[in-house]
């Protein structure tokens, strides 16, 4: 067993803005990673894919950095930067060598702080339509490719957070104004709805000096955050959805609402999750993969969410000639036995060793390291997560992973999408 | 609220790959390891030199089978009882065939080192490669050969190799093989790779992580020490460089009725990294046309026209020899609006660059090198992808250094040489000259215009 202890100092400055500090000087670089409280979820019927557009317009210049310029300035300087949209937030990151801190602080502070200056109709037309090329490579153009954003639909209820995707819908962007663009920014960027962490060669004494240095002039914005919406009970099901059409195999999603993440129920399912398909010898595969032979492959994952559900799944590919249906109800007797039984000393076992593994290459660089510490400030309230997540997997008991399943994983809980390589097969809602 | 001027930059201190300490076996496999206090997973990365054309004709596609059959059992060990047991000691294990080797990589916590070790013994020397489970992987192979169809970019570089490539030369076939070859595959195919070519003579291992209280080399002389050499000495690098075709510099487009982005495909021979006046430029070149989102490819078709969500353009040198690739997908009613544009930026070099693109690459490349080699999988897998082409990491080091000299005469000189061989000079009058082209898209929708471009002969091949 890996005990591992990183270190974490946080200050919070006048204006509201979170700052972590994570000492390591292995290497000279230090990850800047900024966690904004901002994503899809926030999102009102009409303006969905809002926070993707505006993590595109991040880049597009701001009130003393010209368009492109963020990217230029920190590569030249050896930074790798970029920045990613979500369900529940908005991250933006870049790595640099130590001597480029400063620089990477002022330019995020000109963007966090003064986008506005230099959003205009030109830079929003384009980074739309850069953004509709993202949908068509992502999803589009891709089998399986619509998977996640059926089990979406699917799986939670119209008017949800969750309910659409991030990458949003093409019509509401079209729609959106620079007007929008201006009222999303006052609405949503704001130090008081940040949380900056500094991983790396950098000390808590120089990473506080130099977060209020560039950061500490913004000022908070006046936040109405409304409150989490309650935990989604399992479905009362099952529910599914049919698309049949152009894919070279059957593929069957079979997702459950779960609790929401970083709670003992969250990490009682994940591992129930990892026991039925996550790994190499989990049940799934044991029996579909292996005896029935009726799959080619099986996986299992979950999604920590915050705002009242997260979600887990288990994917499988059908082998040509074997029928959809009867695998899906050799995966719902595995689901009932193994509701029964509960995992066994070796499953668990295997689980936690597997967690502890790639838990630990997950922390192994302090840009991923950074990311996790912002994640867990701005979405459970807890940084030192990252030092206690293995030892709450690892308190978890077989009966609590038993009972778990027996709630969250039922078969009567299951949404289920299904590709269908016979174009005869017929589209169900 | 008052704003804080812009800071300076202070330089990066000067940077070297870590040291290895090197130990050879008795048996031939070469020992690297790599200290690096604070990484937990140890990250284990085997390379050998195992030739896809080793393989025999009607069975390609073996050297993937056999990678993906190692740990499906053992003498000792059932398929499932094996998975299991790597599982609890939290291993992950994967192993896989290139055009450089059969690689094989093990990642596991410090603390579970030595039996991790056990286990790749175990599978090295003992797999049984069970029919049923030769059998199964087989149909699985032949189930991702559809997926990959499926997949604009798999197929678009499925036809990039087929054209690219004389059809007598291995690497103009998929590197997993085809369906025809792979439904005949048997256990005995496999065993019999195994036991000629996955033997221990040239074999490079590189151990990288916090070996500290750990005797890495006494474990790996215990555990692998038995390891067979094999019936004859080996290089730890293949040699042979690829037969290109004599019809390459062509259009291909692949048939997609339908496709709402078309898939572009560019290629054509780049060098290696012992080219006359070294490789270090070369890198640059890639990363001014199509390494970021400023560069010139997506300054203008992402960033201008907005045509795509990215393009990206990479020099990849092998033993001998090597590729200039760029790809990426484009909105379907631009393609051959960014054929056009793309191909124009690929020769624009010749028109010159500015001293500043030239340093913002070199800078880019050498001060992002310390963070790139951070972690110990990126150590262990540069050690190994190294030792493959001849060297060591003596090279990433040295080539660093002179990254440092490189300035925009010098990048001129190499892109010159490198158009000069490959065809590709850009002459106003034949401007696609020299370039493999693949284009995965509606043919009815694009050919016309593709082939008013002027840039080569376009064939269409249907969707398979």
């Amino acid at each position: 067993m890996t005990t591992i202890d990183y270190p974490l100092a946080e200050r919070t400055l006048d204006n509201g803005l979170r700052v972590i500090v994570s000492e390591d000087h292995t290497v000279p670089t230090v990850a800047v990673n900024l966690w904004v409280g901002v994503g899809s979820r926030h999102e009102a019927p009409g303006r969905t894919g809002f926070a993707h557009l505006f993590e595109h317009l991040m880049f597009q210049g701001s009130r003393n950095v010209a368009s492109g310029e963020h990217f230029s300035a920190l590569m030249e300087e050896g930074g790798r930067l970029n920045a990613t949209t979500w369900f529940d937030r908005t991250n933006y990151f870049e790595t640099v060598p130590t001597g480029a801190l400063e620089l990477a602080l002022w330019l995020e502070a000109d963007r966090h702080g003064h986008l506005l200056d230099a959003v205009n109709q030109e830079n929003l037309d384009n980074q739309r339509d850069v953004v509709k090329e993202e949908k068509r490579q992502r999803y589009d153009n891709v089998p399986y490719g619509s998977a996640l954003v059926d089990l979406y639909a699917t799986a939670f209820p119209e008017g949800h957070p969750y309910h659409h995707p991030t990458i949003g819908s093409m019509e509401d962007l079209d729609a959106a104004t620079l007007e929008d663009v201006h009222a999303f920014f006052r609405t949503h960027y704001g130090p008081n709805n940040t949380v900056l962490t500094l991983a790396g060669d950098v000390t808590p004494e120089r990473g506080f000096a130099v977060a209020e240095r560039y950061l500490g002039h913004l000022p908070p914005i006046p936040l109405a955050p409304r409150p989490r919406v309650p935990q989604l009970p399992p479905i009362l099901g099952p529910v599914r959805l049919d698309r049949a059409g152009d894919v070279p195999n059957d593929r069957l999603y079979v997702a459950f609402r779960l609790p929401v993440d970083a709670t003992p129920a969250y990490h009682a399912c994940s591992i129930a999750i990892d026991v039925l398909g996550g790994l190499a010898s989990s049940r799934l595969t044991r029996r579909l993969v292996r005896r029935d032979q009726t799959a080619t492959s099986v996986h299992g994952w979950t999604m920590g969410l915050v705002d009242g559900v997260s979600l887990g799944a288990l994917t499988v590919d059908v082998v040509a000639g074997a029928d959809a249906d009867d695998v899906e109800a050799g995966l719902c007797e595995e689901l009932e036995a193994f509701a029964r039984q509960g995992p066994d000393a070796a499953e668990l076992e295997s689980v936690v060793a597997d967690t502890e593994r790639s838990w630990l290459s997950s922390l192994s660089s302090i840009e991923e390291r950074a990311d996790h510490i912002s994640h867990h400030a701005l979405l459970t309230g807890d940084p030192a997560y990252v030092n206690t997540f293995l030892d709450q997997v690892r308190a978890v008991t077989p009966q609590e992973v038993r009972q778990a399943a027996e709630r969250w994983l039922a078969p009567s809980a299951r949404a289920v999408v299904r590709f269908l390589a016979d174009s005869s097969g017929e589209v169900a809602a | 609220m008052t704003q804080v001027a812009r800071p300076t930059v202070a330089p990066p201190p000067d940077w070297s790959f870590p040291d290895a300490t090197r130990h050879l076996l008795a048996n031939g496999l070469t020992l690297l390891t790599y200290d690096v206090p604070g990484q937990y997973v140890l990250s284990v990365r085997l390379g050998l030199p195992v030739s896809l054309r080793d393989e025999p004709r009607d069975k390609e596609g073996v050297a993937t089978i056999l990678a993906r059959t190692l740990d499906e059992g053992t003498a000792r060990h059932s398929a499932e009882e094996f998975a299991r047991m790597l599982e609890r000691k939290g291993v992950s294990f994967g192993a896989g065939p290139s055009e450089s080797g059969l690689f094989l990589d093990l990642d596991v916590v410090k603390g579970n080192l030595d039996p991790a070790l056990d286990l790749l013994r175990q599978i090295l020397t003992e797999p049984a490669f069970p029919e049923a489970e030769v059998a199964r992987h087989v149909r699985t192979r032949l189930a991702e050969i559809e997926q990959e169809r499926a997949v604009a970019a798999h197929r678009a570089s499925l036809e990039f190799v087929r054209t690219f490539y004389a059809p007598s030369d291995r690497w103009s076939r998929p590197t997993g093989g085809s369906a025809e070859t792979v439904a005949t595959i048997t256990r005995d195919d496999v065993a019999a790779l195994h036991r000629e070519h996955v033997v221990a003579a040239g074999a490079t291992m590189a151990v990288a992580g916090d070996l500290g209280g750990l005797d890495v080399r006494a474990m790996v002389e215990a555990w692998l020490g038995a390891w067979p050499a094999g019936p004859r000495a080996r290089e730890s690098f293949l040699t042979a460089s690829a037969a290109l075709s004599d019809e390459r510099a062509r259009i291909v487009l692949v048939d997609r009725p339908g496709s709402v982005q078309s898939e572009l495909l560019v290629g054509c021979p780049g060098p290696d990294r012992s080219v006359d006046g070294g490789w270090a430029p070369y890198p640059v070149i890639g990363f001014v046309l199509g390494g970021a989102p400023n560069s010139r490819i997506d300054a203008v078709l992402r960033e201008d026209k907005g045509y795509t969500y990215g393009i990206r353009s990479s020099f990849r040198p092998r033993r001998s020899g090597g590729m200039f690739l760029t790809s990426g997908s484009v909105r379907a009613d631009s393609t051959a609006e960014s054929l056009r544009l793309l191909v124009d930026i690929l020769v624009s070099p010749a028109r010159g660059f500015s001293d500043k693109e030239i340093r913002a690459g070199v800078d880019f490349i050498r001060k992002t090198a310390p963070g790139r080699y951070a972690t110990a999988d990126a150590i262990a897998d540069e050690a190994v992808a190294m030792a493959l082409d001849g060297r060591t990491t003596k090279f990433t080091t040295d080539n660093l250094r002179d990254l440092a000299t490189v300035d925009r005469a010098r990048v001129e000189a190499a892109y010159a040489r490198f158009a000069a061989a490959a065809g590709v000079a850009g002459a106003p009058e034949a401007p696609g000259a020299g370039w493999t082209i693949v284009v995965v898209g509606d043919a009815a929708e694009h050919r016309e215009a593709v082939e008013a471009l002027g840039l080569g002969p376009v064939t269409v091949v249907a969707e398979d």
